[in-house]
């Protein structure tokens, strides 16, 4: 990589006219870019402070630092006669619910990374126009196509719509959380997945082609090999980012941590609530352990 | 060779690790037709014949396209408390300025925490807690964006600050600049492409975060999207969807365009 980028370096000079045009363009996109976002910043604030009429110092009033006051205060159980967090069966109860969680998420990824699978390698645009399985068909491209678009409908559109969605059609508990998480991270694991595919180095391919393999040998003995690391990093830290995420599916009736979070939250069962987030902050902290010691063997 | 060996052993194990987890976790579920509301069935129907027929009436895209200004705008002014939080932080985390090998470690471990603390917890979480303490302002939202955001920001920003060529930097110290001054002639100028191209898939993040910010009241397609489904009106909830898709896959390009310059 490092070698290919001096050679291209090296190589620039010659092709004068190139450089400055791209140059050019370069700067372009830069200073347009720079410009649209201060416009976007500028319009942003302009907007919440005028149409929004937000302002700061009533958010930061007397009267708010006072209710802030109390609702911490509330939240640490100062004034209760049983703050749950002393109880040891509220403890049972958080760690039956972070286990439900941790299910949870693990399902999740499960679905998304099954998904994935089946989908990645059509996925490639290196597959589609042949330089990967030597072979270009229109239904390569179809397929290529579809699977992009399901990528970004899928990746768009966030967890807790899909959850939204989904509790229609299921009763509430562990399956639509997992699933409303699956089909976000189907979306975002598949395109990060594709890439992999497409970075692939095509040579070795190309020498069990010439060999004779056929197209499922060059699957299994040219690009799972290559991709797996990657593509368990990927998976690992997904699997992370779906463990914070699983409160908030949750929030809408999906189970686990979240669910209890909103109810407690309905009935003002403050320490209950500082039970159920320290409960949620060990799990985050657990999941980010875990997946830095397996992602260590992954490599 | 025996190296090789166990590294393949490594992945084979952590392979079949993984795949025993997921079946783990299938027991979770009690499978069978319970599953499904009574009409659960035909409300996939529904939702699918929708989705091919989405609300395409003015007032509804009236609707829609302010919606999306307004997910932006609190998306924006987030990101842009995210950014500030994150290179304040970021810089201290990454231990560049201090001059002493006990004050820098002292400053890496504690900002490190921090940011860690602060992308611990989701954003609608602290949205949750800004509300719950203060009440209902568009700042809840944009600083409920800006904890979390700042807090991988700023972690990822140190990262990258550390792993600056060494080589520019000791011929600026050599010539006798200061540690400040190594900063904004060394490590800022260098870091800068990744560091803006990193901001700019957060951006993406930060639209959907933001649209989900509804759900504790604020406007946005997110808020649009819970009354279209409280109403039951699933064409109307496509029509959102497909203008949150919309911005998304803009912000996606914009950055993508960005990206190769910027790196390239």
């Amino acid at each position: 990589m490092k070698a290919e980028q001096e050679i291209s370096r090296m190589l620039r000079p010659k092709r004068c006219s190139n450089r400055v045009v791209s140059f050019a363009r370069r700067l372009d996109t830069v200073k347009i870019s720079l410009w649209a976002v201060l416009i976007l910043v500028t319009a942003s604030w302009a907007f919440i402070f005028t149409a929004d009429g937000a302002s700061l110092t009533a958010y930061f009033s007397a009267r708010n630092l006072y209710y802030a006051k109390k609702f911490f205060s509330n939240m640490l159980g100062l004034g209760s006669e049983a703050p749950a967090f002393l109880l040891a069966e509220n403890w049972l109860n958080g760690l039956k619910l972070t286990y439900e969680t941790l299910q949870m998420s693990v399902l999740a990824i499960g679905f998304s990374a099954i998904g994935m699978l089946f989908t990645v390698i059509p996925a490639a645009r290196t597959a589609a126009d042949g330089s990967l399985t030597l072979k270009s068909t229109w239904y390569g491209w179809l397929a290529f196509g579809f699977i992009r678009l399901l990528y970004i409908f899928s990746r768009a559109v966030p967890e807790l719509v899909w959850a939204m969605l989904i509790i229609f059609i299921f009763k509430p508990g562990i399956l639509p959380g997992a699933l409303a998480l699956g089909l976000h991270n189907f979306g975002i694991l598949g395109k990060l997945c594709a890439e992999v595919v497409e970075d692939l180095d095509l040579r070795p391919i190309r020498s069990l082609r010439a060999s004779g393999a056929g197209t499922w040998q060059l699957l299994f003995y040219g690009v799972f090999p290559a991709v797996t690391p990657k593509f368990l990093t990927f998976l690992l830290y997904r699997w992370e980012v779906i463990i914070r995420t699983t409160i908030i599916v949750g929030f809408v009736g999906a189970g686990g941590l979240g669910r209890q979070f909103k109810l407690s939250m309905s009935w003002f069962h403050y320490t209950d609530i500082t039970l159920l987030l320290i409960c949620y902050f060990l799990l985050v902290i657990f999941a980010d352990l875990c997946s830095g010691l397996l992602r260590r063997l992954a490599q | 060779m025996p190296r090789q060996f166990l590294d393949l052993h490594n992945r084979t194990v952590l392979s079949i690790f993984l795949i025993a987890a997921f079946i783990w976790s299938l027991f979770s579920v009690q499978w069978g037709d319970d599953l499904f509301h009574p009409g659960g069935k035909a409300t996939i129907l529904q939702l699918v014949k929708a989705f091919f027929q989405p609300d395409l009436s003015s007032g509804t895209l009236q609707v829609a396209l302010i919606s999306a200004w307004r997910t932006i705008v609190y998306a924006t002014a987030g990101m842009s408390v995210a950014v500030i939080l994150a290179l304040v932080f970021g810089v201290l985390a990454s231990g560049i300025l201090a001059e002493k090998t006990i004050g820098r470690m002292a400053s890496i471990g504690f900002f490190r925490g921090l940011l860690g603390f602060m992308r611990a917890i989701h954003e609608l979480v602290w949205a949750w807690l800004f509300v719950a303490a203060a009440g209902l302002s568009p700042f809840a939202a944009i600083f409920a964006l800006a904890i979390p955001y700042g807090g991988t920001l700023g972690r990822i920003f140190a990262d990258i600050l550390n792993d600056v060529p060494r080589e520019p930097l000791k011929s600026l110290q050599a010539s006798g600049a200061g540690k400040v001054q190594q900063f904004f002639y060394g490590y800022f100028p260098m870091a800068m492409a990744d560091m803006v191209s990193y901001t700019m898939y957060r951006f993406e993040c930060a639209i959907r975060s933001a649209t989900i910010m509804s759900f504790i009241g604020l406007g946005g397609l997110g808020y649009q999207i819970n009354i279209a489904l409280q109403d039951l009106r699933y064409d109307r909830v496509w029509t959102h969807i497909f203008f949150l898709i919309g911005l998304v896959v803009l912000v996606d390009f914009w950055s993508n365009q960005l990206r190769r310059r910027l790196v390239a």
